[in-house]
């Protein structure tokens, strides 16, 4: 029940649409009364031989009144229930999506994707079905069963009613406790669907290694005996589900069996009639969906709760990113003064960075070099304001990135990360992501920076070519480029490429970096990256290792001083040489 | 957004005949467990007869024992024992039934899943190079399970029309003319259910879009996280999402609304409504005569019992058309040509020594433009021979042709000196 508790501030807020609902529901409950009650007076009369054509009259005019008023009411009732549950969801929905959207990088890497989409589509489904089907479930048990029990007690017999309902509870029982099973076979059932899912993608994504080492058949072999698994896991499942009706057929089978005879031996000693008999029957029925409520409401709410928790859990949650709200609100311009003198990522104990300084003045362009894992990507992230927990400080135009209003300081950086992420859209779109209100010029003066212009020009669709999920399919060069026009467009006042020319050729290499040099003068660039040629020209290049600064200057410095900058660059020639000779 | 082709390609309506043809083939897959099929319809059949006797039990009980008086305790559980009997059986039938029904559909789910699999084994590599992965993997799950809902439907079906023809039968045998009468409400019944099906069918599909859709972009926000961040787009992409999910909230109002317009509560009053008709005409009747009340409870239960499973049935119509429109996507992979390049009849040459040899060989991806013209070079047994060249000048090209992912057009290409 506390879920209801819990949902409280919803249904206070929308109470009326609930009151209208509620009443819908108490309407249908007491109109429902009136058919069984009419076709047992009717009975009744025949039987006596009093039916007057007047009295037929009125008798078959109530019945065509709440004919239709049931429908009204019923018609009330659920847009109103439903519609309110619905809503819920939509509310729940959006207010989550925009606490995703404000989270920061610690927050992802602790929940996965898939974790994060669970929560909002089947979580917040199991909340609505507390503002729907719980609703009904808990209103329909009290009203419909109440009112139905009342018209029996009152109606009819109250001895009768008593002892046909004792089988009814078992109803309830039975909704509870099948419905917890279903659920649980249920959740193993998509569980085994979604490794029959992962097996299949991976088969289909790697099907040229498995056809070129020849593995068909053993990959469909693992794919039929999972296949298998599923079809075992799934029978429990149609086994549950098919042992619904069937007890509910035994259970009034018992009420039943208690009403012909009890009923019976009434209606024989003239406590009640043969036509009051006949309602009875018409009652009993009518309880039958109130009981099984009951037993779903508790299924419903207690998965509702579990979800609810999970998903405050989640709200719950603060970006450690605090944005200041009396913060510098001007752009930044100018130099980049980097002083950090430690950093671990959380629940991390190992420095990822020690001691890095460095300055970027207004104009200049500063590379980051090194292995794999040296902490390259993790200095531009600070920049980034991913992380704030740093020993240090880092300026931007002299006033510490902390202090900037993220609205001032975000849109002067333009970013191209490591790993392309294009949206599922055209090519015009990405391109101008940052800024939607672009001009069909604008994103093709950024598309010719990153030298995609001509390849852009030669597809068939130009800049209205999908990409991403559902369209076509880019080469990993082209994604590249694509970022990099994408941050481009801003035209920021510092440009931070991480490894982000890795997937073109020398030549377009540096056509790109030409472009740069050329267009971006007085503004501040920094580059990371493992091939050197990408860096060779920056004013200061510096060799990361294992989060400190290694080596620090000129392409020139850096080669007289023979350390691992020059042993790279020596072996990176002649890769090329030996590229170009053979060509 | 991309979508609306995504769209079109849902909304798309496919002739009847094709419709036909395709329902046909979906029995097709059904065939070789048809033994389930036709004993889950047989005891739907077996239920439905249940479903005549049990109301009939009670109206002899009532009709020629207790208004008359000649009852004893006796006489009484007996009429309780043969009724629960009737109950017990029609527990168990109904088990069988729903079980039975239930795995034939798994079964054939999931070897359409196989075969479906298998064929994709038999694709060319080109088939794999058009088809973006995603679509490929949604037909082999998606659709399989929404033709499975299709076969749940004609489960439904098969329910609700034992169910209608033996009480109407039921009913025919205990008054002929009063259930005459009842058929003025047929048209208007099919009426309904045929404005229904139209209407909601549309109405259904634009929420699942607009879900899809939805779900799309809730993905893509936290996918692209970062570089929606590091752009300062989150207000930007919350409208965008806030947009859809008032698109999907509204079609799913609408839907709520011809539901509780024409499902539950429409079924509900047409049933209201043939009892006003079967009271009146009972009530008529009275007027002058005698009308047992055994006889007016079981007509009235028949007619509880015409009209009950139909909002199931009804709420299902949705699954008709996608199972229809998966169904086609299916056999669209079935019935594809591309197929791999063929195993040579006499096997069993092994390679020995490794020599590989091109001779003249030409090859394109789409038979209108070479990718490699003419190209001929030997590579002896332990050399190693170097492809080099700019992007796309046909480096994988050689390894795809020569790996025979791909069937090449002219030339041969020799290993060991034998052609491959
Ligand atoms: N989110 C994170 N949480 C914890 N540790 C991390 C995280 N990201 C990176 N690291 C660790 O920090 C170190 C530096 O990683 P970083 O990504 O900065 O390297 P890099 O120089 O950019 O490498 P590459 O050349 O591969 O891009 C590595 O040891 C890595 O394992
Ligand atoms: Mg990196």
């Amino acid at each position: 029940m506390s879920i209801f508790i819990k949902l409280g501030w919803y249904f206070k807020q929308e109470w009326k649409i609930y009151l209208i609902g509620l009443f819908g529901l108490l309407l249908t409950a007491l109109v429902g009364i009136v058919p069984p009650r009419i076709i047992g007076v009717l009975v009744d009369t025949i039987h006596n031989g009093k039916l007057s054509g007047q009295s037929l009259l009125v008798l078959l005019g109530v019945l065509t009144l709440a004919a239709f008023a049931q429908y009204g009411a019923r018609y009330m009732w659920r847009t109103a229930i439903w519609g309110e549950a619905a809503k819920l969801e939509k509310v729940l929905r959006n207010r989550l999506f925009k606490h995703y959207t404000e989270m920061d990088l610690e927050f992802f890497q602790k929940y996965r994707t898939g974790d994060l989409m669970a929560h909002a589509t089947n979580d917040l489904s199991a909340i609505q079905r507390v503002a729907g089907g719980g609703i009904l479930q808990f209103a329909d048990s009290m009203i419909t069963g109440g009112t139905t029990l009342i018209a029996m007690i009152t109606l009819i017999d109250w001895r009768l009613t008593l002892i046909a309902i004792i089988p009814f509870p078992l109803l309830a029982v039975m909704a509870r406790y099948l419905g917890t099973k279903i659920h649980i076979a249920f959740r193993d059932s998509q569980a085994a669907f979604s490794r029959l899912n992962n097996k299949a993608e991976e088969s289909i994504t790697g099907i040229k290694v498995i056809k070129g080492l020849g593995q068909q058949q053993e990959d469909m072999d693992d794919f039929n005996n999972q296949v298998a698994t599923t079809i075992n896991i799934n029978r429990r499942v149609n086994r549950l589900d098919s042992l619904f009706d069937p007890m509910t057929t035994m259970i009034i089978a018992l009420s039943y069996v208690v009403t012909i005879v009890y009923g019976g031996y009434l209606v024989t000693n003239g406590s009640i009639t043969i036509g009051s008999l006949v309602s009875f029957v018409s009652y009993l029925a009518m309880m039958v969906w109130p009981m099984f409520a009951v037993g779903m409401l508790f299924n419903t709410l207690e998965r509702g709760n579990a979800s609810y928790d999970r998903v405050m859990d989640l709200l719950k949650q603060k970006s450690a990113i605090i944005d200041d709200a009396d913060g510098v609100d001007k752009a930044p311009k100018g130099e980049i003064d980097y002083h950090i003198q430690k950093f671990s990522y959380p629940d991390d104990q190992r420095a990822a960075l020690q001691n890095i300084n460095f300055k970027v003045p207004a104009g200049h362009t500063v590379g980051l070099v090194g292995k794999v894992g040296s902490g390259k990507s993790t200095i531009l992230r600070l920049i980034l304001r991913q992380f704030d927990n740093y020993q240090g400080s880092i300026q931007f135009g002299g006033i510490d990135i902390k202090h900037y209003k993220l609205d001032a300081l975000i849109p002067a950086i333009g970013y191209v990360p490591q790993d392309t992420f294009l949206f599922s859209d055209t090519i015009r779109e990405n391109i101008r992501f940052a800024r939607p209100e672009s001009s069909q010029a604008q994103v093709e003066e950024a598309a010719q920076k990153s030298d995609l212009y001509e390849q852009i020009q030669a597809m068939p669709d130009g800049y209205d070519t999908a990409v991403g999920e559902e369209g076509i399919s880019l080469s990993g060069g082209q994604r590249q480029r694509l970022a990099i026009a994408r941050a481009l467009l801003i035209n920021p006042e510092l440009l931070i490429l991480d490894d982000a020319l890795s997937a073109v050729d020398a030549e377009t290499e540096t056509q790109i970096l030409a472009n740069l040099h050329a267009e971006r003068q007085n503004k501040t660039t920094i580059i990371s990256a493992h091939r050197l040629s990408s860096v060779m020209n920056a004013d200061e290049i510096l060799v990361i290792d294992d989060g400190q600064i290694v080596e620090r200057g000129t392409h020139a410095e850096l080669m007289a001083r023979g350390g691992w900058y020059r042993e790279m660059f020596e072996r990176q020639e002649l890769e090329t040489k030996v590229k170009g000779g053979a060509n | 957004m991309d979508n609306s082709k995504h769209q079109s390609a849902w909304s798309k309506s496919i002739p009847f005949g094709e419709q036909m043809r395709i329902i046909g083939r979906l029995f097709h897959y059904a065939a070789p467990y048809k033994w389930y099929f036709y004993f889950s319809v047989g005891f739907s059949i077996a239920v439905a007869v249940v479903n005549i006797y049990l109301p009939r039990i009670i109206q002899v009980y009532m009709d020629s024992h207790l208004v008359v008086g000649r009852t004893d305790f006796q006489m009484m559980w007996f009429f309780a024992g043969l009724y629960f009997f009737g109950m017990v059986m029609k527990a168990i039938m109904q088990f069988v039934q729903s079980y039975l029904y239930e795995m034939g559909a798994e079964y054939m789910l999931e070897n359409t899943r196989r075969k479906l699999f298998a064929k994709l084994h038999t694709l060319g590599m080109r088939y794999f190079d058009q088809t973006p992965s995603g679509s490929i993997l949604s037909r082999l799950t998606n659709d399989t399970m929404a033709f499975a809902n299709f076969w749940a439907l004609f489960n439904s079906l098969v329910v609700t029309i034992s169910a209608m023809v033996s009480s109407f039968i039921a009913m025919y045998m205990v008054d002929l003319k009063i259930s005459l009468w009842l058929l003025v409400f047929m048209p208007f019944l099919f009426v309904m259910v045929w404005y229904y099906q139209r209407y909601s069918t549309r109405v259904y599909r634009r929420m699942r879009e607009r879900l899809s859709l939805l779900n799309a972009k809730l993905a893509e926000g936290i996918t692209g996280i970062s570089v929606i961040q590091q752009f300062r787009q989150e207000k930007r992409i919350n409208e965008e999402f806030n947009g859809t999910n008032d698109q999907y909230y509204n079609t799913r109002k609408a839907m709520i609304r011809i539901n509780s317009l024409l499902l539950n509560p429409m079924i509900n009053l047409f049933y209201a409504l043939g009892t006003v008709l079967v009271l009146g005409m009972f009530g008529v009747r009275g007027l002058h005569a005698y009308v047992a009340a055994g006889v007016i409870y079981a007509f009235i239960t028949y007619l509880n019992n015409f009209y009950n499973p139909m909002s199931e049935m009804m709420d299902r119509l949705s699954d008709f058309q996608d199972g229809v429109v998966a169904g086609s996507r299916v056999f669209r992979i079935m019935d594809d040509q591309t197929v791999e390049p063929q195993q040579h009849p006499v096997k069993g040459a092994t390679i020995t020594r490794g020599k590989i040899e091109f001779r003249h060989v030409t090859f394109s991806y789409d038979n209108v433009n070479p990718v490699l013209h003419d190209v001929s070079f030997v590579a002896e047994p332990g050399q190693t021979v170097a492809l080099v060249g700019e992007t796309g000048s046909g480096k994988t090209s050689i390894i795809n042709v020569m790996m025979r992912f791909y069937e090449f057009g002219e030339g041969q290409i020799l290993l060991d000196d034998r052609d491959i």
